[in-house]
């Protein structure tokens, strides 16, 4: 049989609960004037009686939503084809009684009007239809405050479909308003949210509690908290979080957004800041609810000067949470990603009691709100849901989603130009991570772009090289055996040495190996003609590098941006000050409270099974928490002592010219995209270049290969031995035998 | 077999659009009289609100005691006769519902014992002087449905007044009115207009 096209009911057959179908297709069915009918359409079904159009036209379905499954009260499906095979008759019995709820329009309509009076209206309204347990009927044609009757039950309850005549008896089992059925139904579709399990109990615990166990806090003589303040940078889901709490609890929410509350005329804002209390007021009469006002900080931002028409907004909210009384059983929630920017009156008990502080994500939330976004898409089994949380650091809520939603643009992308199944694979993440970069981290002052150095693309230095790697890489990678020694990772490094032997690439290497956040800085970003600017924005720069640890702060010319006090002249200049700051922020007393992440989780001494790969994870996020200072310097003797002590930067690293094996090494890496010709003997090269540096030897053989160009008029193919000889005999090493020593003696 | 159940159902059609016919009669002289008793229930409701605007003690009638007392009783009086004699009203109209509905109830009855003997055909089959008893049965429930939905209304807007709200009671005539709808009444008349034949070919 072919589909038949829904449309929109006659408006004649409004509250009829008629479902029109041609003539033919009602004899195929076996239907008969009037027989019941479920009807399944896309979100919902409807039951209704079967009755040919009059016009006798096949191939089309018009039907009267009267009594429909809940979801459809909202949304009215239009232009589907409904298959034949969606019908089915039902047997409607003649019932006994019926249990309902029935959903008013508005609140004053319940309280004024006696439960009789609606049960007689109700009683009338619903004579001749027939319901299904479950559905709701839909009261609308008569054009009363009442809405909807929600059938909760029916007897005889054999059969889930029934006709209510003249004789059943009707039970109203409660009065709702439309608004709060509305927001029950609306639940039903909430956004999931991974990560903010600790807070989100903590909420439902506020809502529940009161509702839960009235008479216990009330014998206790206690006043349950009613304000909680979501404090958290932009994106890591704080209305999501209200959201789907008040979802799960079943609440009402109403919502204040600052601007909207904001009017033109004196007074206006005010009287719309009491009218929302009054709604939550009424709505918290049906059931817990919540009063959300979100962004806050523009409702409600500090009181200054005399007149300011905001001084006048903020006041009135202070009285409206003041005059929340014990019997009012709703819950103030607000959200503001710049608390400081909050009137301080607001933020005491009574009014707003807690203040739940929500940070960047972890490492275990990052993982856990990334299996939330990946729920409903078709991921391809070999991402690894942990390794993408590692190398996400610093991503929000939100920048995570916005991940998901790239890297599967990406799949798209590349399944349209081929065929083949819709899987997101690791590639499409990997894609999309290069064009999704962390909110903590925009408009920092130290994030740079980093080109990927990898530790072979240095010659020699093994054994710094591996120094660095286990001051940095290895407390990532391998928390757990950093753990059982009792080892804790190092707050700082200091690398020093003559100019030029690689300092700054060896620390791209190591942010490259270690897939942390990288955050690089200068003097140029730091100074500025402003008296405390700079210590701000090294403080600032600190903050954010925290915000998204493990991260990689790298002070490159330290000695130049960071003084010390022992040998500068003016005893209070900005070096000194930053200097400061730095030791302050490196080895300081503890953190702001506003910077808290995740919960203090606190590692059981010694876990017992450290393989098991959750217990890894918990104990890189908690090792792992810190920023790890790179600092690097030609002129460690320039450096304040108080920097280099055990706990600011504790490994000092002498990076030292290359020896002949690690000239060798570095000529090797250099000539490596060069056509060196057969006779270069690049061990003769390394022996004669005594006291040459990394770039020196760099130089050394872009100068060969200008001479071979020059030679041989553009045609040169390849570079000979003569050349280098040239143009080293051309040369000087930019080291002298004497810095070296001093250096040596410096470091011992 | 259907040749049997299709005239017996004319039969009861013919009988309910009758029946149908002089309701609709009974039905708009029971409204007509009810438009007067609105009106005089809104009049009482604005001497109401007179009454309460009025300081009794600045006017010259401040020598008669208890004044304000006594014409507020008056015209609550007046009002609770008013509005019983709109009830006796609504009662009236309640019989003209139920008699259509019966009537209605009635003929969907029959057709449903003889459902099985009639197919599809049988009760779309339509003729310039009769139509099909789909047809039929289809108009007598819309107009079984207007009633209802007009007598409830009605009943509701009635339930719905209270003495301590003079806005509502002043306005309540206004949206007596206001409930009558002329389209779903013509509706009707032009089913009786569409039925005439058929009524006639006895």
């Amino acid at each position: 049989m072919t589909p038949l096209r829904l449309l929109s009911e006659d408006p004649s057959d409004r509250g009829s609960q008629r479902c029109r179908l041609g003539p033919g297709m009602m004899s195929a069915l076996g239907l008969s004037l009037g027989s019941p009918l479920l009807v399944s359409v896309p979100g919902g079904s409807c039951l209704c009686t079967a009755w040919p159009r009059s016009d006798l036209a096949e191939s089309f379905l018009q039907m009267d939503l009267k009594c429909v499954s809940p979801s459809l009260t909202s949304q009215v499906p239009t232009q589907v084809d409904v298959d034949p095979g969606q019908f089915t008759p039902v047997s409607c019995p003649k019932l006994k009684g019926v249990k309902i709820t029935v959903v008013v329009q508005t609140a004053d309509f319940k309280k004024q009007t006696p439960v009789r009076l609606v049960h007689e209206f109700v009683k009338d309204m619903l004579k001749g239809v027939h319901v299904h347990k479950g559905y709701v009927v839909n009261l609308e044609d008569f054009d009363t405050e009442i809405r909807y009757a929600v059938i909760e039950s029916i007897n005889p309850d054999d059969s889930n479909a029934g006709l209510i005549t003249s004789k059943t008896g009707v039970e109203i089992l409660g009065i709702q308003t439309a608004r709060h059925y509305r927001n029950q139904l609306q639940g039903e579709r909430a956004v999931q949210l991974g990560g903010l399990e600790e807070v989100s109990a903590s909420l439902k615990e506020m809502l529940q509690l009161p509702l839960l166990y009235p008479s216990t806090l009330n014998s206790l003589g206690v006043s349950c908290p009613r304000g909680v303040l979501l404090v958290g940078p932009p994106g890591v889901g704080k209305t999501v979080l209200v959201h789907r709490v008040v979802w799960e609890v079943g609440a009402s929410l109403v919502v204040v957004r600052g601007p909207e509350v904001v009017g033109s005329r004196p007074g206006e804002s005010e009287e719309k800041l009491r009218a929302v209390f009054e709604r939550a007021r009424s709505a918290a009469e049906e059931g817990p609810c919540v009063l959300f006002l979100d962004e806050l900080d523009s409702l409600c931002p500090r009181r200054t000067g005399s007149s300011a028409p905001e001084n006048r907004l903020v006041a009135q909210l202070l009285t409206l949470m003041d005059g929340i009384n014990q019997s009012d059983r709703f819950l103030i929630v607000g959200a503001t990603n710049r608390p400081d920017s909050l009137d301080p009156a607001l933020r005491r008990p009574g009014r707003f009691d807690r203040e739940v502080i929500i940070g960047p994500p972890t490492l275990q939330q990052r993982k856990a709100i990334l299996s939330v976004l990946c729920d409903r898409v078709p991921v391809c089994p070999s991402v690894n849901m942990a390794e993408l949380a590692q190398t996400t650091t610093g991503y929000v809520g939100a920048d995570l989603s916005a991940l998901c939603r790239e890297a599967a643009m990406h799949a798209i992308r590349e399944n349209s130009k081929g065929s083949g199944e819709q899987v997101v694979g690791m590639k499409h993440f990997q894609e999309a991570l290069k064009s999704v970069r962390p909110s903590c981290l925009r408009s920092s002052l130290g994030r740079t772009e980093l080109t990927p150095v990898s530790w072979e693309q240095i010659g020699g230095l093994d054994e710094v090289k591996l120094k660095l790697r286990q001051s940095i890489e290895w407390p990532m990678r391998y928390p757990e055996a950093f753990l059982r020694l009792g080892l804790c990772r190092p707050r700082g490094v200091l690398l020093c040495g003559p100019p030029g032997c690689a300092k700054t690439t060896l620390v791209k290497a190591a942010a490259t190996s270690s897939h942390c956040a990288f955050l690089s800085v200068s003097g140029a970003d730091l100074y500025s003609p402003y008296v405390g600017d700079s210590e701000k924005a090294l403080a600032q720069l600190f903050r954010q590098a925290r915000a998204c640890s493990p991260c990689l702060l790298f002070l490159d010319e330290i000695d130049t941006v960071i003084g010390s006090r022992s040998s500068s002249q003016t005893p209070n200049s900005v070096q000194t000050r930053l200097l400061s700051v730095l030791l302050n922020e490196m080895d300081g007393v503890g953190l702001k409270t506003l910077e808290r992440r995740g919960t203090e989780k606190i590692l059981l001494a010694e876990g017992a099974e450290e393989n098991h790969p959750k217990e890894e994870l918990d104990c890189q996020e908690v090792c792992n928490k810190d920023v790890m200072v790179v600092a690097a310097t030609n002129r460690p003797d320039c450096l304040d002592s108080a920097l280099l002590r055990p706990g600011r930067l504790d490994h000092i690293i002498y990076v030292p010219p290359p020896d002949q094996q690690a000239r060798l090494a570095i000529l090797k890496v250099c000539t490596q995209s060069m056509p060196v010709g057969a006779d270069v003997c690049l061990e003769e090269l390394a022996t004669k270049t005594d006291l040459y540096s990394g770039a020196d030897l760099e130089n050394l053989c872009k100068e060969a290969a200008l001479l071979a160009l020059q030679d041989e008029n553009m045609e040169a193919s390849e570079i000979k031995h003569t050349h280098f000889l040239r143009s080293l005999s051309n040369m000087c090493p930019s080291l002298t035998a004497q810095q070296i020593h001093t250096y040596h003696t410096a470091h011992r | 077999m259907s040749k049997l159940a299709i005239p017996s159902l004319h039969q009861a059609l013919r009988k309910s659009f009758t029946n149908l016919e002089s309701n609709q009669k009974v039905w708009k002289s029971v409204l007509a009289e009810c438009s007067p008793l609105m009106v005089s229930l809104g009049n009482l409701a604005e001497q109401s609100r007179a009454l309460s605007n009025v300081q009794i003690s600045n006017t010259p009638l401040r020598d008669f005691p208890d004044l304000e007392d006594r014409l507020r009783f008056k015209l609550s009086h007046a009002t609770d006769v008013v509005l019983g004699k709109l009830n006796e009203k609504m009662s009236s109209l309640q019989s003209v519902k139920d008699s259509i509905s019966n009537q209605a109830s009635g003929v969907l009855q029959l057709y449903e014992q003889n459902a099985d003997s009639l197919d599809m055909a049988a009760v779309t089959e339509r003729s310039a002087t009769t139509p099909s008893v789909v047809d039929m049965l289809e108009w007598l429930q819309d107009a079984e449905r207007h009633y209802r939905q007009q007598l409830l209304r009605r009943k509701y807007l009635l339930q719905m007044l209270r003495a301590d709200d003079l806005s509502s009671l002043e306005s309540a005539p206004h949206r007596w009115k206001s409930l009558d709808s002329p389209d779903a009444e013509d509706r009707i008349t032009d089913t009786l207009c569409k039925v005439s034949f058929f009524m006639e070919s006895q």
